[in-house]
């Protein structure tokens, strides 16, 4: 036996003894599988969003811009008493509503058809065809809408014959660029619900005298409510926290990330402190959406 | 559900309506890309190539490619390991917190891009400064990695729910170590769940901004910074629109590739 083949022997005994150790022990292996990733995403991104939420606790020195750490609740105070604050939080929550609202309203025409009125061979490419626009550049997205919407656009161009012009930058634009950027975040749950609904029942509605109306009143949505519930999860906290749309087609109009943006060169613990505002009125949402036990259909 | 013939109508106009709004923008920068015109104005006043060789030509779009493109390479290696760990732990492991680390991992794509980064970013202040390290390319590759392990991670333990354990006990039933078990038998089992996590983890990096804006350092500037930076320059404006028209083509790649590798993971895993 030469010396290679006496080396590569113990070696693999080395390998058959820390495999059998691994095998026999899978406390060991669990650690091994979680200590990298745990520290990565418990201990710098957890840690770093803790400090970043203590920070919202400090103040700035008005002079120097430099961080004071000292514990107060000025910051939140301030946000509670400042009128551009609060106008600014309810415009940003209505933002986020109107475009789950709006998304809802595109959504159910567009699903019902294409889980259960198209034609069957047809639908697992029409579900491709929702789904590829997710993939396109969210930048890229947001930037169509600015060709749209700008001066001469296709908006304009549109509108003219009937006397009118596009709406231009602004609020409008921003919920009509955001809307379309989540749209099928909304389509997919409610088309997978839909597609799910038993035809018997559909039927049984029917046998009973129910006409079409009645039946999706009393039958289709409210099985279907809780995939719309789902869906808006995505679609309201997805807007609550954009601050990137807006600047390019919202003109003026300032949305809690933009403060938020503002805010963080100099005066830090002010942005931390906004920056709770978005998490905290997402993690009430969930909380609200839980009980329609949406997030189980995630 | 028994439809009238209006409401049959009714739905497909509407449905129509939603498909003409979903892909009616995206045609839009397609054809604007040959606009010849520097404005953006409807109808164009004729199609041209001119803007495409000039694009090619542009070196500030070209350097941004290239910084996207190894960001993303490096943060969908990490999220590649990071994901499948925690993969193989949920899944082939019952432990105390389980719940709470699938949280976790879902947690920085949950959350506002815009609080993820002001975290990472006076995190990396605080402890990487006093080193000497200032924000560069590693601090965006790391900052990425964060909230792409969670689609990597997606993908991997749908495929290990599918795949029950007992193929790996075979294995070793059969005298295989566990070394010996995984090589052979658990990586080919999920090697296309790889494929796709990993192609959605760069698709995902590729595209982001927000956290971007906050951990890249000085002179480093990835192409969605690039657009934002000259979206707004009239000079610029044709440049963008053919990077633009050339991203939309691209989007069409990721899905058609995940869609081939697996069934479970172009619906769940953009989430």
């Amino acid at each position: 036996m030469t010396t290679t083949d006496v080396t590569t022997a113990a070696g693999r005994g080395t390998v058959r003894r820390l495999a059998g150790t691994l095998h026999r022990r899978p406390r060991l292996r669990l650690t091994l599988l979680l200590t990298a990733p745990l520290l990565w995403l418990a201990v710098l991104y957890l840690g770093s969003l803790a400090v970043l939420f203590v920070s919202a606790f400090w103040t700035t020195d008005s002079f120097t811009s430099e961080v004071v750490k000292v514990w107060s609740t000025d910051n939140f105070h301030e946000l509670v008493t400042t009128p551009v604050f609060r106008q600014v939080v309810l415009r940003s929550v209505g933002v986020a509503l109107a475009v789950t609202a709006l998304c809802t309203l595109i959504a159910f025409p567009v699903a019902f058809w294409t889980a259960r009125v198209a034609r069957p061979k047809l639908r697992p490419l029409l579900v491709v065809a929702i789904l590829t626009p997710l993939w396109a550049s969210y930048l890229v997205k947001v930037y169509a809408w600015r060709l749209i919407l700008s001066q001469g656009g296709l908006a304009d161009w549109m509108l003219a014959p009937f006397g009118l012009s596009g709406p231009g930058f602004g609020l409008p634009a921003t919920v009509l660029t955001l809307t379309y950027l989540w749209l099928p975040y909304m389509i997919l749950p409610v088309h997978t619900a839909l597609e799910q609904l038993p035809a018997n029942l559909l039927d049984a509605s029917a046998d009973l005298g129910a006409r079409a109306g009645r039946t999706f009143r009393s039958v289709v949505l409210p099985m279907v409510l809780p995939s719309v519930a789902a869906g808006s999860v995505f679609t309201f906290s997805l807007s609550l926290g954009d601050y990137i749309t807006v600047q390019i087609v919202g003109g003026k109009t300032q949305l809690i990330g933009n403060l938020v943006y503002s805010n963080i060169e100099l005066n830090l613990p002010m942005a931390a402190a906004l920056g709770t505002v978005p998490v905290a009125v997402i993690v009430l949402y969930l909380l609200a959406i839980r009980r329609t036990g949406a997030l189980n259909s995630l | 559900m028994h439809l009238s013939r209006t409401a049959r109508i009714a739905l497909r106009t509407g449905a129509g309506l939603g498909f003409a709004v979903i892909y009616v923008p995206l045609l839009l920068v397609l054809v604007n890309s040959l606009n010849p015109d520097r404005s953006a104005g409807w109808p164009p006043p004729g199609l041209t190539l001119h803007w495409w060789s000039a694009a090619v030509h542009n070196s500030g779009a070209r350097d941004a490619v290239w910084v996207s493109v190894k960001g993303g390479l490096g943060a969908t290696a990490i999220a590649l390991v990071l994901g499948t760990l925690i993969a193989f732990a949920v899944a082939r492991h019952r432990f105390f917190g389980r719940d709470a680390v699938s949280f976790i991992v879902v947690l920085p794509i949950a959350l506002p891009g815009i609080v993820t980064g002001i975290a990472l970013n006076s995190a990396f202040g605080t402890v990487l400064e006093p080193l000497g390290v200032g924000l560069g390319l590693f601090t965006v590759i790391v900052g990425h990695a964060t909230f792409c392990i969670v689609v990597v991670f997606n993908n991997v333990v749908a495929r290990l729910r599918r795949t029950a354990g007992s193929y790996e006990e075979a294995a070793m039933d059969l005298g295989a170590t566990a070394f010996r078990a995984f090589t052979d038998v658990t990586f080919p089992l999920i090697r296309s769940a790889l494929l796709a996590g990993g192609l959605l983890a760069f698709a995902l990096s590729f595209d982001e901004i927000v956290v971007t804006t906050f951990t890249a350092g000085p002179g480093i500037q990835t192409l969605p910074l690039w657009i934002f930076d000259n979206m707004t320059r009239p000079q610029q404006a044709p440049v963008v629109n053919v990077v633009a028209a050339v991203l939309v083509l691209l989007s069409v790649l990721p899905i058609y590739a995940a869609q081939r590798l697996s069934a479970d993971t172009a619906t769940s895993s953009r989430v």
